[in-house]
């Protein structure tokens, strides 16, 4: 599995829903909120084995920056 | 199923969200009575100050008395035991936050016996599993007040389901036993009365711990059976002559030792004591007798027994938590409940109330309200940025923004919050647009959802609408627009008196006000205006 399918079935799982592509957003997704989007990162820390810092979780607001900061990660 | 969840830290990632609601923060001020079930999960609190701590832990044994006062009588309350899931002791002899949480605890058992809607869950067993620098990720503390390591959250679900289920199965009353390879090792029939494994080295020590421990349920009211294909004179002769047997004959209620099948076996047991099929466990270290008995008779709970001998004491654990955890009250209990109950009329003075206002004015709740300056600028732009469930109008602003609106000269104003238990900093914050020299508009009015359940948002509106009043203003406009994060304020401005004027398609209000009075505000707040 490749990194940008393993970050979809990460989010589908925190989400809890099934509908996740790689547009997903802050913005466009309802269930993408505040406490979800700290699951999703301790999740992805968890996944990756890596740390990340409060202000690069912060920056994590769509699909692609959380792809771009995994892969600056690894 | 809808669960109502009474927390003082974040909780969402371990109870999850679909059928979870979650009153705010410490917060008591609403007890819904259309809910299934109630959870109360209180840690203790992280502050450095182990005497705050201690009181606070005091202050929410009165808090739970409180809320299950007002609950739904007919629906459960799940409370979890509290743990210091992060102690910090500056002396080695520091024990008041220890005690507190070991009284706490303890009221909790009292409450738990005494009201059968109560139900005890010990927070410690899953806690206990964990390192200690495991349990707290102060990272994700800090960014979300979660307190319990959100790593840890599968865990816990998987944990919880476990309990859940436990809380709803009915507590058994017999436990029907299997001989060989259950109670003892070995096949009394084959190796003979003092050829079994029982005491002495492995296995036969943790047969004899097992037995033990059966014994110890016997004591406690747990009815003991035997179900075994044996020839019942070598059993006898087992239970008389072999000295390292714990449990003999006299220990078992009713026993059938012979070579029918067990399902009839046990049907006859419960005929003969008398009670049903459903309050039976079976054990038996044979899998196709298992599954005949849960085939034959489905109400019979048939765990799977373990297969090494010295996993019996974690399924003796197991036992225990599933279907005999005992709520009845022994004398002990009543010599501690009678010492409890001298205990809480003499702190009665300090920590009793009876209703929400006498609660408010435990907590010496003091609110400081400020005009926006150089220091407290940032930290207004960033509640305006993250606040959504008590924001209005959700307007965000940047730091220069906040700067500029000032500059104009829009009185803009924040508070800061604290009580006898610590400080919360500043929590709120109000703008407002000057319309005209007598009339403004509020544009944003927020509280962070930390302080909310104690009437300080209604505290700060009518001490800063007196204010205006008093620099001459007649006329506020306010608006409530709708988030799909902020309906708890959707009729805000109403319970504030204010007349609605005007109701977009989208629900988004406006909202006026003829400043003629003063608003009359409860005591129960210290309130300066610096």
């Amino acid at each position: 599995m490749n990194l940008e399918e393993k970050v979809l079935e990460i989010m589908r799982e925190v989400f809890d829903q099934q509908e996740v592509n790689t547009d997903v957003s802050q913005k466009n997704c309802d269930r993408w909120d505040s406490l979800r989007h700290l699951s999703l990162a301790s999740e992805l820390e968890e996944a990756f084995d890596i740390e990340l810092e409060p202000e690069e979780i912060a920056e994590m607001t769509d699909f692609q920056r959380v792809v771009s900061m995994l892969q600056s990660k690894l | 199923m809808t669960t109502f969840i009474f927390r003082n830290h974040t909780v969402e990632p371990f109870f999850g969200y679909d059928g979870m609601t979650c009153s705010g923060y410490g917060d008591i001020s609403l007890v819904p009575q259309e809910v299934d079930r109630y959870i109360w999960f209180y840690q203790v609190s992280v502050n450095v100050d182990a005497a705050q701590r201690a009181q606070e832990v005091e202050s929410w044994r009165d808090q739970l008395d409180y809320v299950l006062a007002h609950a739904n009588p007919n629906k459960p309350f799940i409370i979890f035991s509290m743990v210091d899931l992060f102690p910090v002791r500056l002396t080695g002899s520091e024990h008041a936050v220890a005690d507190a949480v070991a009284a706490f605890n303890s009221h909790v058992l009292q409450l738990a016996e005494a009201n059968p809607q109560v139900k005890w869950v010990d927070f410690s067993e899953f806690t206990s599993r964990y390192a200690a620098e495991d349990l707290v990720n102060w990272k994700y503390y800090h960014m979300s007040q979660t307190l319990l390591n959100t790593r840890l959250a599968r865990d816990f679900q998987a944990w919880w389901r476990l309990v859940e289920t436990g809380l709803a199965l009915q507590r058994k009353k017999c436990l029907v036993l299997d001989l060989d390879n259950t109670l003892w090792g070995g096949v009394l029939g084959e190796d003979g009365v003092d050829g079994i494994k029982l005491g002495g080295d492995y296995p036969g020590n943790a047969y004899q711990l097992w037995q033990r421990a059966l014994l110890q349920l016997s004591r406690n009211g747990v009815i003991l059976t035997v179900c075994s294909k044996n020839n019942e004179n070598d059993v006898l002769e087992a239970w008389q002559n072999n000295p390292a047997m714990v449990l003999k004959r006299e220990h078992f209620s009713a026993m059938r030792i012979n070579w029918d099948d067990k399902a009839t076996n046990i049907q006859r047991l419960a005929d003969e004591l008398n009670i049903g099929l459903d309050s039976m466990v079976f054990l038996d270290d044979n899998p196709a007798e298992r599954e005949l008995v849960r085939q034959a008779l489905p109400q019979v709970e048939v765990p799977d027994f373990p297969d090494k001998p010295y996993q019996l004491m974690p399924f003796y654990r197991q036992l225990v938590e599933r279907y005999f955890r005992i709520y009845a009250v022994t004398d002990e209990d009543r010599a501690k409940t009678e010492q409890y109950r001298a205990n809480a009329l003499r702190n009665s003075e300090q920590s009793r109330f009876v209703d929400l206002d006498s609660y408010l004015y435990s907590l010496d709740i003091c609110i400081d309200i400020k005009p926006a300056d150089d220091h407290n600028i940032p930290r207004i732009a960033q509640m305006t940025q993250k606040t959504n469930q008590f924001n209005l109008t959700t307007r965000r602003y940047g730091e220069d923004d906040v700067r500029q609106i000032v500059a104009q000269g829009w009185p803009v104003f924040c508070m800061n919050v604290s009580d006898r238990f610590g400080d919360s900093g500043i929590t709120g914050t109000i703008f407002l647009e000057p319309l005209a020299d007598d009339v403004v508009r509020i544009d944003s009015l927020l509280l962070s959802c930390r302080i909310l359940g104690k009437g300080i948002e209604e505290a700060f509106l009518k001490t800063v609408l007196n204010l205006l009043r008093l620099d001459g203003i007649r006329k506020v406009y306010a608006d409530y627009l709708p988030t799909p994060k902020n309906s708890q304020t959707a009729d805000f401005y109403d319970r504030m008196g204010m007349t609605c004027v005007a109701t977009q398609a989208d629900g988004a209000k406006r909202y006026e006000l003829a400043l003629n009075h003063v608003f009359d505000i409860k005591n129960c707040y210290n309130i300066r205006v610096l």
